[in-house]
């Protein structure tokens, strides 16, 4: 977008009109050539302007999911045109409301069937938490279940919240590279229909504040650092 | 070999045909010869996460061919426990459980529940207090007729129902976040009053919203009442007798399309709703069409409840005058050592209760829906919290009604029950 | 297996607050039946079988009625002319935990006379059984299958007796009773384990389908199988 397509590669080429950003690739002696980065930028624009999402909704929180789908919020604009209701098709799991003990292997599955690339929005309290339902029957939070990208906060998270974590999502996809993606996305056979966390997280997350200070450990951040984000690259 | 004979009778509805003419001529009128093969009955899955359940329902179906021969229902993939969560929480702490169980008309769960407290109690709440919440109920009904009438219209292949019914319910949204501060969960209520008054200006967004509703309810109509394929989709589809329907449990507008009167409105009347004038419309076949009809019809009649209340709402205090009820106002608090004291002690403390139980029926969106309280003597937490939850009773006749049904019916039946799995499952 | 978090966190809620003072919920006393014939016409004809009767909240009239001939009674209730209780909005059961008697309460409402009855059953935890009344109302199927999975009432004669909201293999008993703790008798990271062991293929076998047509042979199948037990 701001990159402005294929003008991208000749603003490396010819240098010119200010500050050049030109570090490496065919004209210098540095690690990413020219052509991969294209390449990357062609596979992460196409992937993050054509997200699928998968709705997993079940409680008050796919109420708000509609709501962003329908005529007001329209998610359509964010290339989410297309609900993908079968896991097979879809790249992000949109995972809505709470999840008991008894749904924990179903969503195991869907997240299993769906193909890679594939990516997580935990939407709302209870999905990222448990939030208030510290019961018998719930799940404390679906990262011990799958792997999660992006929490979205709330009871239940506003449409915007939803749209801005979705937001997210495309700008994690801009960041990654086709070079990582073995590193990105590999995925253990074994772990098909296990828990994410094992059970020495899940007894610290689900401890006293246990989601407020373990919850980085299962979406493989350093605790308490933050990426930084280039000031153009912010949504 | 045997015959069976396919036809669609779509003429109930004398008007309508195209020039005027009464239109009672089967569409499909022709023989299928079944062959005479060895045939074994399928097992099929629906659900839990199936776009047409409405949740995360699981139906196990029986076919024979496409016909429907069983169907079993397995609910409980949302059990969240609020009934055991409310018995570690004081009465006013249980507030915003009930508006997560029914996320699609939450302020009727509130005042249900707060309603039953204080009859337990023996409060008697404000007149203003009394019309805010007949509002809030009224416009709750709506707001989920709304949603109940835009999922079912996907379900019989109409999308832009879906669409008109989610604008105007983004409308009501709005009157709920003004009011209370949230678009879902609004937790409005507390035992004697209100959360807040109602915010300057609200009434006037609500007349504005009663103002244009029924055109855009009439567009609706004007899709769906005559619409051939909803017609062929719905009527004579899950049909059920009156006497079946009391005896099964089926309460709120599933009832009445059977063409029994029972409103709890009418029949157990609180907050004066005898003194208001509406109707109930009662159906006759029982089938979905009637269901449909019955629904609309019920949205029209808030519409006019609530031009009503909106003209009789009285002035004066929303929460009752008892300091070991009402908290004290905010400015008091921060200003008055005593005030303060009182705030911290309520809310410490909790109300005490009398011993006793107590149940107390009103009309939900989906059905009765009753509230049953237990508690002890001087308690500030319920010994038990009970919901007599509509929905849970509604499905668990859908084996009844969908039997010798196509699967595509059981859905058009299943989405015509208006059940809210949150609900069912507590 | 123990979770040390877990049972930090359990002392610090308060639980539900229960004094104790009073042994008997129905406290032995009759009100005075006046306002409601129901009530009066089942003091007359079974006086022996009805224990208590007290009014709540002003106009809800209890009744407390043995439990061994609980049908008979909500079938006279239901059939008498003068009363025709057709509708039965809600069953459910009540612990007051401390070795109390479960309660099992039916809400009657009658479509004709518009009026509404509380009936209620004690049953000492020994003895937790009661007679099915879907025979009645069909309502009660499922109502009477929820107070067995969360409070392991059994109901005889019932035709589909098993668990309806928790799994059907769950072990760690029956959730609303007094004694099972809110987080569940499980640690967390026994009850993610177990959740995603259970295999999803497991409740989806066409031996299903036998279920509720025959009780007897329904029952080994899916879950009757009790935790506390
Ligand atoms: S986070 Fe809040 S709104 Fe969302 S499912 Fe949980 S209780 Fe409902």
């Amino acid at each position: 977008m701001e990159e402005g397509g294929a003008r991208m590669g000749l603003k490396d080429a010819l240098p010119g009109g200010g500050t050049s950003s030109v570090t490496g690739g065919m004209f210098g002696d540095g690690s990413p050539t020219f052509l991969t980065s294209k390449i990357d930028w062609i596979i992460n624009w196409s992937r993050r302007n054509s997200l699928w999402p998968m709705p997993f909704g079940t409680a008050c929180c796919a109420i708000e999911m509609m709501a962003s789908a329908a005529s007001n919020y329209d998610l359509a604009r964010f290339g989410m045109e297309r609900m993908s209701f079968s896991p097979r098709q879809a790249d992000v799991l949109i995972c809505a409301g709470r999840v008991p003990y008894k749904l924990a292997p179903v969503l195991r599955r869907i997240w299993d069937q769906m193909p890679q690339p594939k990516w997580c929005v935990s939407m709302g309290a209870c999905a990222s938490s448990g939030g208030v339902f510290d019961v018998y029957s719930m799940v404390q939070g679906i990262d011990t279940i799958i792997p999660v990208d992006v929490y979205v906060p709330g009871c239940p998270p506003r449409p915007e919240g939803l749209i801005y974590g979705l937001m997210m999502i495309q700008e994690k996809i801009r960041e990654e590279s086709l070079s990582r993606h073995f590193e990105h996305r590999a995925e253990d056979p074994s772990s098909v229909a296990r828990p994410h966390a094992n059970d020495a997280q899940v007894i610290g997350l689900t401890g006293p504040f246990g989601n407020s200070t373990q919850q980085e450990e299962l979406s493989n951040k350093e605790p308490g650092t933050r990426g930084e984000l280039p000031e153009e690259l912010l949504p | 070999m045997s015959k069976r004979t396919v036809e669609f009778n779509v003429g109930r509805n004398p008007e309508m045909g195209i020039d005027g003419s009464v239109v009672d001529s089967p569409i499909l009128p022709f023989d299928i010869p079944e062959p005479d093969l060895d045939t074994e009955n399928m097992l099929i899955n629906i659900g839990p996460q199936h776009p047409a359940t409405h949740g995360v329902l699981r139906l196990v179906c029986e076919l024979d061919g496409e016909t429907v021969k069983r169907v079993i229902p397995h609910i409980g993939y949302l059990h969240s426990s609020f009934e055991k969560l409310g018995e570690y929480r004081t009465w006013n702490q249980v507030v915003p459980l009930t508006d997560r169980m029914d996320y699609l008309a939450p302020l009727i769960y509130n005042c249900a529940y707060v309603m039953t407290v204080e009859k337990l109690m023996g409060i008697e709440v404000t007149e203003r207090c009394k019309v805010v919440r007949v509002i809030c109920m009224e416009m709750d009904r709506i707001f989920s007729h709304l949603l109940w009438l835009g999922t079912t219209a996907i379900d019989v292949g109409a999308f832009t129902p879906f669409l008109y019914a989610f604008q105007e319910r983004e409308r009501i949204y709005q009157l709920h976040e003004a009011f209370t501060g949230a678009r879902i969960t609004t937790s409005a209520t507390r035992v004697g009053g209100m959360m807040a008054d109602l915010p300057e200006g609200w009434t006037d967004g609500l007349q504005d919203f009663l103002d244009t509703f029924p055109d855009t309810l009439e567009e609706i109509d004007r899709l769906l009442t005559r619409n051939q394929i909803h017609i062929g989709r719905s009527q004579g589809i899950g049909a059920i007798s009156a006497e079946d329907a009391i005896n099964s449990g089926f309460t709120g507008a599933n009832l009445r399309a059977c063409g029994v009167d029972y409103d709890v409105r009418k029949d157990q009347p609180y907050y004066d709703y005898e003194t208001y004038d509406f109707e109930i419309p009662v159906g006759q076949h029982g089938d979905c069409y009637d269901r449909y009809l019955c629904r609309m019809e019920e949205m029209r009649q808030s519409v006019s409840l609530l031009r009503q209340a909106l003209e009789r709402l009285p002035g004066g205090p929303i929460d009752v005058e008892d300091p070991n009820i009402s908290l004290p106002s905010k400015t008091d608090c921060m200003s008055d050592m005593e005030s303060m004291i009182h705030h911290f002690k309520l809310i410490t403390d909790g109300i005490p209760a009398p011993e006793g139980d107590c149940y107390m029926p009103i009309e939900g969106s989906k059905g009765e829906l009753g509230m049953y309280i237990v508690a002890e003597e001087g308690g500030t937490k319920p010994v038990r919290w009970r919901i007599r939850p509509p929905s849970l009773v509604n499905l668990s006749v859908l084996p009844k009604l969908a039997e010798e049904h196509l699967v595509s019916d059981l859905i058009m039946i299943n989405a015509s029950l208006d059940i809210v799995l949150g609900e069912i499952d507590r | 297996m123990l979770d040390e978090t877990k049972t930090g966190l359990d002392t610090v809620e308060g639980g539900p607050q229960l004094s104790g003072k009073s042994t008997d919920s129905s406290g032995g006393k009759m009100d005075d039946p006046d306002g409601h014939p129901s009530v009066i016409a089942l003091l007359s004809q079974f006086g022996d079988a009805v224990s208590g009767h007290r009014v709540f909240a002003g106009t809800q009239h209890v009744v407390w009625i043995d439990s061994a001939c609980n049908l008979e009674i909500l079938r006279w209730l239901r059939e008498q002319q003068d009363h025709q209780y057709d509708m039965i909005s809600d069953i459910t059961a009540v612990d007051y935990g401390a070795g109390r008697p479960i309660e099992v309460v039916y809400q009657l409402f009658s479509t004709v006379y518009k009026r509404a009855l509380r009936v209620r059953c004690k049953l000492p935890l020994d003895g937790l059984e009661i007679d099915s009344i879907v025979e009645l109302w069909s309502a009660a199927n499922w109502l009477e299958r929820e107070v067995y999975d969360l409070f392991g009432v059994t109901f005889r004669k019932h035709p589909d007796l098993r668990r309806i909201l928790m799994p059907h293999d769950y072990e760690e008993g029956h959730p609303l009773r007094k004694d099972f703790p809110l987080r569940g008798r499980f640690s967390r990271a026994e009850q993610t384990r177990r959740a995603l062991d259970q295999s999803v293929e497991h409740s989806y076998i066409a031996e299903e389908m036998d279920l509720g047509r025959d009780p007897q042979q329904a029952t080994p199948i899916i879950g009757t199988k009790d935790g506390d037990e």
